[in-house]
């Protein structure tokens, strides 16, 4: 153990933060206080059990789903340079056509996303413009419940997540052994529900290190073997994740832990669906253009998204990756050259399996009578109809299962959006309804049900 | 003198279980008879309340809809002022019930202003006021505070029936309703239906708070003087008897919703949830109805005295025989801690307590569901966790002892006294540091078991 610890403060972003809160909207403490899995220390979450697709473990679709937490910027992300309202209504943030990475005749993407870009060119990344989740509060606080819970326009009291409900129908499969660290309850609400779920979070604090660890590790075999065990497999899941990240203090956390995400799905008794939240959106202020502040959280983006392609290996091409946020911006720029809370925004799609080198969607367009209440991108697809064209053709998920259990009461709101895989899934998976509400302790107590559910499963 | 080893197992139940954590010498101190001191410090006047010039009601709604900085300035030093009171009590099992209670209660700062500006004192008015008196008077407390109606989406509530729902065509919003039948009350599987949480939801129609448009605009009741305080809107309430639960409550206005309440209060399958989730909590996550039923039969017997169910929480014969199978959460780790070293972060650099508990996902104020944080012990005790835990302990002997130049090892033997393993105590001997020593102290079963 070294004296020489940094005694840090929290990063540069959390300036940011604090700066977007003071400077913008009140809701941006919600940043900050959910820092923890924010871009400087972005958790990663996934299924504790890894699916048994028929394929076997090296085809098996992987999943990585990305909540961009405050609000992306979908108009400057993918730049409509063919739509003559652009420059005007942007002003001093319109990126110019020549800045952008070309991706057809109309829309450009941000410079900044370099790695991005390239694999668009190589037809393995798209965009969905004009998205939205079915909630159009632009409240943070309950736009992103919205996205996580995949519920209807509704504000759901006390919801599970359609992650977890996705999980609670796919075959229980074999529990994820390398990574081992089983978690249940505070993961994001996109995963919060009865199927229990691995976390791993990438801490910037100091790792304890040999001999002072061995002196722990040791005490607790000796004490106390439930710590134990979980202390040993949360350093066994830390180690496959980090590996050897704790050389480069120059790599970013955000990217710690897309790179730990592809190791852990890339690896063959690893957890096939993974979540990985990333702060930093909420451009009230100073959001720039082809350069800038929103510039730099792209730039980071799209590098972990490289850095998760290479580290997934081989097993890219059955990889889908798809970024989506709460909300997007005003079309008009704010007084501050920044943009306020808005409707409609953009998806990003990365992986081999994607049918990429396309931007899905219906173009609403910028012209100020084409705007949702004069002030927003139009949304013209709802978020949950993209998930569940991912869900669908990438894991094979039955269409009835995806209207009425993981996105309930969405078949004709939200039908699935066809063409964005390079090829369906062979098979449909079908399952058993899950539970669309948590259920409290006192609900099984009285049952005469074992409290804790799911223990053991796979401990 | 050391204490026997049954004498020092006891004290540790004291702290640990029911307490926020031994400063030095407290074993010592207590070992004589420690459920008695436990008891003592239920008795002890003000014991729950916080000193100091902190916002009353008014002021803290006021800043509520100031904007951010103000109202995260109230709550930066409501915070600090709890902290400083947990650290400055002895053993802290009141503090452990503010801190369940305010839990039962659970509301995130991250909601809005509203919350994060007046949560501070919602806990010292409402929480601490009442922590060792009637739940119902906690209850209607919660229930007509403007957090709870901010957080629970009752503020825009309005009855279809009212004047204002039918000039409007607004409605109501269960969110409210059923989280006080669900979470707060009766419990789920308690038996009440879903006609009975939109009964609910309509009874609490007009429950709202004045948010600063409306102080400014002096629109729908509002004025310079009640700026973010709880306002019974009586246009938005649905007028009429309503009848829940199979009983009918004729009453009409801001009345209704009391009666509702002062019945939910003593309800036996209320009294049969609180006593279930304080077992659960403290002593086991597998609640007998052995036990939960002599909290229970003591709730109901007192009208839901939560002094009288506090001490027969601490007779139950599990409180003093059941093994250690739960963990401290990692706040309550926190306050320990700081209580072992004396010590906490300074006020400037707050971050250096919600960093450990940002990454540990316990935030006080922050839970992200109004279930609150959960008691299951495996939540806590994940591997993820517990290698943070470890880091974290680490992280706690840079930053907060850096310059501690006592031995470890006493530290260790006055916090636990004969209840030191020695295999915790030949470690710290051999630690090499006082950092690494404080390291081990931090992470062993002594210290994270309860």
């Amino acid at each position: 153990m070294s004296d020489d610890h940094c005694d840090c403060p929290p990063s540069a972003a959390d300036l940011r933060l604090r700066r977007a809160a003071m400077e913008g909207c009140g809701e941006s403490r919600l940043l900050m206080s959910r820092r923890a899995m924010l871009g400087v220390t972005a958790g990663l979450f996934s299924w504790a059990y890894m699916p048994r697709f028929a394929e076997g473990a090296t085809n098996d679709p992987r999943l990585l789903v990305v909540v961009l937490r405050g609000g992306m910027d979908g108009v400057n992300v993918c730049v409509p340079f063919g739509d003559k309202h652009y420059v005007s209504m942007r002003g001093d943030i319109a990126i110019p056509a020549a800045s952008t990475i070309k991706l057809d005749t109309f829309f450009g993407l941000h410079p900044a996303l370099v790695n991005f870009g390239k694999m668009y060119k190589a037809n393995e990344a798209a965009l969905v413009h004009a998205t939205c989740v079915p909630l159009r509060t632009r409240s943070h606080f309950d736009c992103q419940d919205n996205l996580e819970n995949g519920m209807p326009a509704a504000i759901v009291p006390n919801p599970t997540g359609w992650l977890n409900r996705l999980m609670t129908a796919l075959p229980a499969g074999a529990p994820v052994k390398k990574a081992g660290a089983i978690e249940i309850g505070e993961a994001p609400l996109i995963l919060r529900g009865p199927a229990p779920v691995l976390g791993w979070s990438s801490t910037w604090f100091d790792k304890v290190e040999d001999p002072l660890l061995y002196l722990i590790e040791t005490l607790y075999r000796e004490r106390d073997s439930e710590m134990y065990g979980a202390l040993e497999r949360g350093l066994k899941a830390d180690q496959i994740a980090s590996r050897s990240d704790q050389d480069d203090g120059s790599i970013s956390d955000l990217r710690k832990a897309f790179r730990g995400a592809g190791r852990l799905i890339a690896a063959n008794d690893g957890p096939r669906i993974a979540v990985l939240s990333v702060g930093g959106w909420d451009t009230h202020a100073d959001q720039g253009a082809a350069q800038g502040y929103l510039a730099g959280v792209l730039g980071e983006l799209d590098l972990a998204i490289a850095d998760f392609k290479a580290a997934v290996g081989p097993s890219w091409q059955n990889t889908v990756m798809v970024a989506a946020t709460e909300f997007g911006r005003t079309v008009h720029v704010n007084g501050d050259s920044g943009t306020d809370h808005g409707v409609g925004t953009v998806v990003l799609l990365a992986g081999g399996a994607v049918n990429g080198g396309k931007v899905f969607g219906d173009w609403p367009g910028l012209a100020p009578a084409q705007l949702y209440e004069q002030s927003d991108l139009k949304p013209t697809t709802d978020l949950r109809s993209v998930f569940k064209g991912i869900l669908r053709d990438h894991i094979g998920v039955a269409t009835n299962l995806l209207n009425t259990s993981i996105f309930p009461s969405s078949g004709s709101t939200a039908p699935a959006m066809s063409g964005l895989l390079k090829a369906s899934a062979a098979k449909s998976m079908t399952g058993s309804i899950a539970s669309l509400r948590a259920e409290p302790p006192i609900a099984r107590y009285r049952k005469g049900l074992p409290v804790v559910a799911g223990l053991g499963a796979g401990a | 003198m050391s204490l026997t080893a049954t004498a020092a197992q006891n004290a540790l139940i004291a702290f640990n279980r029911f307490g926020l954590g031994a400063k030095p010498g407290g074993p010592a101190s207590i070992g004589s008879d420690p459920k008695a001191a436990l008891k003592a410090e239920l008795a002890m006047p003000k014991i729950a309340s916080i000193d100091g010039a902190l916002p009353g009601y008014v002021k803290a709604c006021f800043a509520s809809q100031q904007g951010f900085d103000n109202a995260e300035a109230v709550r930066q030093r409501e915070l600090n002022a709890r902290i400083d009171k947990q650290m400055s009590v002895d053993i802290g099992f009141v503090e452990r019930l503010v801190i369940f209670w305010a839990n039962h209660f659970s509301m995130t700062v991250n909601k809005d202003d509203a919350v994060r500006g007046t949560i501070g004192q919602w806990e010292r008015d409402v929480i601490r006021k009442n922590v060792l008196g009637k739940f119902g008077d906690m209850l209607r407390g919660t229930i007509q505070h403007p957090a709870m109606l901010c957080y629970l989406d009752n503020a825009d509530s309005v009855g279809p029936h009212s004047t204002q729902g039918l000039n409007s065509g607004d409605g109501f919003n269960e969110n409210l309703g059923r989280e006080l039948m669900e979470l707060h009350t009766i419990g789920s599987g308690g038996g009440y239906s879903e006609t009975d949480v939109t009964v609910m939801a309509n009874i609490l129609t007009g429950y709202s708070y004045v948010r600063g448009w409306e102080s400014d605009g002096g629109y729908n009741g509002g004025t310079k003087k009640n700026r973010g305080q709880f306002l019974f809107r009586p246009t938005w309430h649905e007028p009429g008897s309503k009848t829940l639960m199979g009983k009918s409550y004729s009453s009409g206005g801001a009345q209704q919703a009391l009666d509702v309440l002062d019945d939910l209060a003593v309800h036996p399958a209320t009294a049969e949830h609180v006593a279930f989730k304080l077992v659960r909590h403290f002593i086991t996550d597998e609640p007998t109805p052995a036990m939960v039923n002599k909290l229970k039969d003591k709730f109901i017997a007192s009208g839901g005295n939560l002094h009288v169910v506090a001490l027969a929480l601490l007779d139950l014969p599990e409180a003093w025989s059941a093994p250690f199978t739960k963990i401290r959460t990692p706040y309550e780790m926190t306050i320990a801690q700081y209580r072992a070293l004396g010590k906490r972060y300074p006020d400037d650099s707050a971050w250096a307590f919600s960093e450990p508990l940002n990454a540990l996902y316990n935030m006080q104020w922050e839970s992200p569901s109004p279930e609150g944080y959960s008691d299951d012990t495996p939540r806590w005790l994940s591997p993820d966790a517990m290698r943070i835990r470890v880091d974290v302990a680490q992280f706690s002997s840079w930053e907060f002892a850096n310059d501690y130049k006592k031995n470890v090892g006493s530290l260790a033997k006055s916090l636990f006294d004969s209840a030191l393993s020695k295999n915790t105590a030949e470690r710290l001997a051999n630690a090499g540091s006082n950092n690494n020593a404080l390291t081990i102290l931090f992470s062993c079963p002594e210290f994270q078991r309860r």
